[in-house]
């Protein structure tokens, strides 16, 4: 089913590419497809207790192979990836004119992204998860540039590639360390990491993730993200890519268990972007960019709960994730909605909408109280169960992680009341807003309802929640999401949160201050630039298009690589000369060769050829081989009639060299030599003779007496036949470009006559 | 392995080198035929000490030379005289419509290096 799946994503992926311009919104409607069959699948999966496994080995020897193991964590991500892609695919359909350009372009890239984030939560081999970590990287740089005609667009989504991309290299480099200290590429069967390769693999991990879910200082990217069309920002960039960060943290944290640099960076990481996240969230004026720097906050806010490494933790960040999902999804669409229908989405603008569209309001309404941590809704258990959790802590962990979690969450109700404040009400006349469109309004209510439904079936949700948390760490079993705690320690804090969160947002809402600058994009955009001004720096310097350079790099990169064979020199393996015919005639051969380089002019460097080769014959004789000799000097012959026939028309002379350059081929053309001369002395095999089984063979089942013949026409005899066919393309060749001359020299027929 | 079959195969390899990174086809097709001794003679040398040739009805199995390396130096011998063939006709038809036969540098891959870092590649001139 694994497979059937995958494949399904990719057909539709290729399919909706090839036609889906001419399905115009109906693309979104084939979309769907994969994304429900996902969905259906995920549920049933849900309540498994084995995990269901998929592999196909490629290499076995290196351990690389595509590898999924769907358990209860996997299924509850491929459950809110197709989940909520479902809603996305049909708010799509809502959200873009029905001649909006490049839709089945669009369509067939976010299908791709959902497949790939489906193989991502399901991968077990961490080669695997790399490679559908990286496909989402690439779909998402697509879908952020989607709308490319805008230099600033295409500013944005370069500038996601590179952050995100960076991280995949930093991951690679974890993945490789982290197979080679436990032994396995296999999620499942990996157990806790030690030792100096441990650690430096966390880190690597770490900033991997941290790049994928935006943690400060890399989160840059992602309220750049948002110049992405609303349904991309509603799916990858607050539902599910940006979860992919906070699944490796989650499926690390059983590997890093003993390393304290990942406890450190996660803590750190996720506690500053909770309070970075917030603090933009409060600042900005763009709805989509509130809800982006949100995000940043409440993934900080999920990082930080997974590097605590309590079972309760666990559970509370995993409860946190599914109900962020639910309710960011929703308010992205209810943005989106407002977006298209009143054609700005500026909060200072916007004003009376929720007398104008009453749905969308109570759907925004619902979701920013479960972002709020509110009851009656899935984002009140959720937040009590990260409470609980940072003041179940101990030390400086429970007052540092303690202090900002309560801190965040007070941000979290002020950012929330500004936003919706701002979208619904407003002291101006009433915005005015065009028809509703269905395909966009049952998403984001179907969202809302979740959120609401997900408060009333908590015994579900907590059993999902508790078994998707038990795979990564076994202590969360005895965990359950409450409806209604009691007066505990907890709910006093909630209430205390709630009621300087309100108060908070009703001061910020009446700041009127105009919108920032992004903050820390320019220093990304200066390293961007710095990149590709390096990166074309080299580029030139390297591909220069001078093939003399080319060929000289090359040789004398070569040439040094056989350095290493000086170590396994053995003067005992070499003598002098097998006679001393073949001393004469190596000698003979040298000269000729001298000759034809340093001759100035092409007949006698065409001659020297000859000579070389005729030498060359003669050692093949006495080494043995009448046949090369007897091949060698009939193709000696051929080349120098080739030679003055085909050069005839060239000057006598080679034109001059300049002297610099001509130092530096001699140089390299030296060290050429010392190294054939190295690497075929090291590689001797000594005075004995190796057996000989192809006697027998020649003679008995060839049929022939020279074992040479022999070999070429029946034991290599296809070979010989390429070979054969090399000659006949070259002949074919040759007469081809010999032709091409002649037919511009002749004359036509008729002149000639006349 | 006899020294004075290493002394030629690393002269002819040096010879070789220093003519293919010239300018003129014409050169370079003889750098080409050079190396082709050179790797024909560095195989053959590798196939062990001379001996008498591999013919079963007239030498010994303890005197003869290792046939494998002769079958394969063959191949490498018709395929280098096919290469040499094919660069000749190259440098004559250059010859025929540039009237030299010098191997010009990649403007393309010259203009890579002078764009202006700053300029976004995307935008219209």
């Amino acid at each position: 089913m694994i497979w059937f799946l995958l494949l399904l994503y990719a057909s539709i992926a290729v399919a909706l590419a090839a036609f889906g311009h001419r399905l115009g919104r109906h693309a979104f409607t084939v979309a769907v497809v994969p994304a429900g069959a996902t969905t259906a699948w995920s549920v049933l999966g849900l309540g498994g207790d084995e995990p269901v496994t998929a592999d196909l080995v490629w290499v076995a020897g290196l351990d690389l192979s595509l590898t999924f193991s769907v358990g209860p964590l996997a299924a509850l991500m491929s459950l809110i990836v197709a989940g909520i892609g479902v809603g996305v695919f049909v708010y799509s359909a809502g959200y873009f004119a029905a001649d909006a350009p490049g839709l089945g372009r669009f369509a067939a890239t976010l299908v791709a992204f959902s497949g790939a984030m489906v193989g991502l939560v399901w991968a077990d081999s961490i080669w695997t998860l790399f490679i559908f970590w990286e496909l989402t990287s690439i779909t998402s740089f697509l879908l952020v540039g989607h709308k490319h005609a805008d230099p600033d667009v295409r500013v944005a989504a370069r500038r996601a590639l590179l952050v995100t991309a960076s991280g995949g290299l930093s991951l690679l480099a974890g993945f490789v360390l982290v197979a080679d200290v436990t032994g396995t590429s296999r999620l499942s069967e990996m157990s806790a990491a030690a030792g100096t390769s441990a650690a430096v693999a966390a880190v690597l991990v770490m900033v991997a993730a941290a790049t994928k879910s935006a943690q400060v200082p890399f989160h840059v990217w992602l309220p750049g993200a948002m110049a992405a069309p609303t349904p991309v920002s509603a799916y990858l960039h607050s539902a599910t890519m940006v979860k992919a960060g906070v699944l490796l943290v989650a499926l690390g944290s059983p590997v890093f268990v003993d390393q304290p640099l990942w406890k450190v960076m996660g803590l750190s990481l996720g506690l500053t972007s909770m309070i970075w996240g917030a603090r933009g969230a409060l600042r900005h004026v763009d709805a989509k960019l509130i809800l982006a720097w949100g995000t940043i906050s409440q993934l900080g806010l999920m990082i930080a709960l997974l590097s605590v490494g309590t079972g309760k933790a666990m559970f509370a960040a995993v409860s946190i994730l599914l109900a962020h999902a639910v309710f960011k999804a929703a308010l992205f669409m209810v943005v989106g909605e407002i977006d298209v229908r009143t054609g700005t989405r500026d909060i200072r603008e916007l004003s009376g909408l929720w007398r104008s569209m009453p749905l969308a309001t109570a759907v925004a309404v619902v979701s920013g109280a479960s972002m709020a941590g509110l009851p009656p809704l899935l984002g009140f258990p959720a937040k009590e169960a990260a409470i609980e959790a940072v003041l179940g802590l101990s030390g400086a962990e429970a007052w540092v992680g303690g202090g900002v979690v309560i801190i965040g969450s007070v941000l979290t109700v002020a950012y929330t009341l500004r936003l919706l404040l701002g979208l619904f009400t407003g002291t101006g006349s009433p915005t005015p807003v065009a028809r509703g469109r269905v395909r966009m309004t049952v998403p984001s209510v179907t969202l809302g309802l979740l959120s609401v439904a997900g408060f009333f079936f908590l015994g579900t949700v907590s059993e999902v929640v508790r078994s998707a948390a038990t795979q990564v760490n076994a202590k969360a079993e005895v965990y359950d999401l409450v409806r209604w705690p009691g007066p505990t320690e907890a709910l006093g804090v909630s209430m205390v949160v709630v009621a300087i969160g309100v108060l908070a947002g009703l001061v910020s809402h009446r700041r009127t201050e105009p919108a920032p600058a992004p903050m820390g994009a320019a220093v990304v955009d200066h390293l961007t630039d710095g990149t590709l001004v390096v990166a074309r720096l080299i580029t030139g310097r390297v591909q220069h298009g001078s093939l003399p350079v080319y060929l000289t790099t090359m040789a004398a990169t070569a040439a040094l690589a056989t350095a290493p064979f000086l170590l396994a020199l053995d003067r005992d393996v070499l003598h002098a000369w097998d006679s001393p015919v073949q001393a004469v005639l190596a000698v003979l051969v040298v000269a000729a060769a001298l000759t034809a380089t340093t001759v100035g002019s092409r007949l006698g460097a065409a001659l020297s050829l000859g000579a070389v080769g005729i030498g060359v014959s003669g050692l093949f004789l006495v080494q043995g081989a009448p046949d090369l000799a007897l091949t060698q000097l009939l193709v000696e012959t051929v080349v120098v009639v080739g030679f003055v026939i085909g050069l005839g028309q060239l000057a006598r002379r080679f034109p001059p060299v300049g002297s610099v350059w001509r130092g530096i081929r001699i140089g390299v053309a030296g060290l050429v030599g010392a190294g054939v001369a190295i690497g075929l002395a090291a590689t001797a095999t000594g005075p004995e003779r190796p057996p000989l089984p192809l006697r027998e063979a020649s003679v008995e089942e060839g049929g022939g007496n020279n074992i040479v013949n022999v070999i070429l026409t029946d034991i290599r005899a296809l070979d010989t036949l390429g070979e054969i066919v090399v000659l006949v393309v070259v002949a074919a060749g040759v007469m081809a470009l010999a032709r091409a001359g002649r037919h511009r020299a002749d004359p036509p027929l008729g002149e000639e006559l006349a | 392995m006899s020294a004075a079959v290493i002394f030629a195969a690393a002269a002819l390899a040096a010879t070789g080198t220093y003519l293919i990174t010239a300018r003129t086809l014409s050169r370079i097709v003889l750098g080409f035929s050079l190396l082709g001794h050179a790797a024909v003679l560095a195989l053959l040398a590798s196939g062990g000490r001379a001996g008498d040739a591999p013919l079963a009805n007239r030498s010994a199995t303890d005197s003869m030379a290792d046939p494998l390396p002769q079958a394969l130096s063959l191949t490498a011998i018709v395929i280098s005289f096919g290469l040499t063939l094919f660069l000749l006709a190259l440098a004559r038809r250059e010859h025929e419509l540039t009237g030299d036969d010098l191997v010009e540098d990649d403007l393309e891959d010259r203009r890579v290096a002078h764009v202006h870092p700053g300029a976004d590649e995307g935008a219209a001139p």
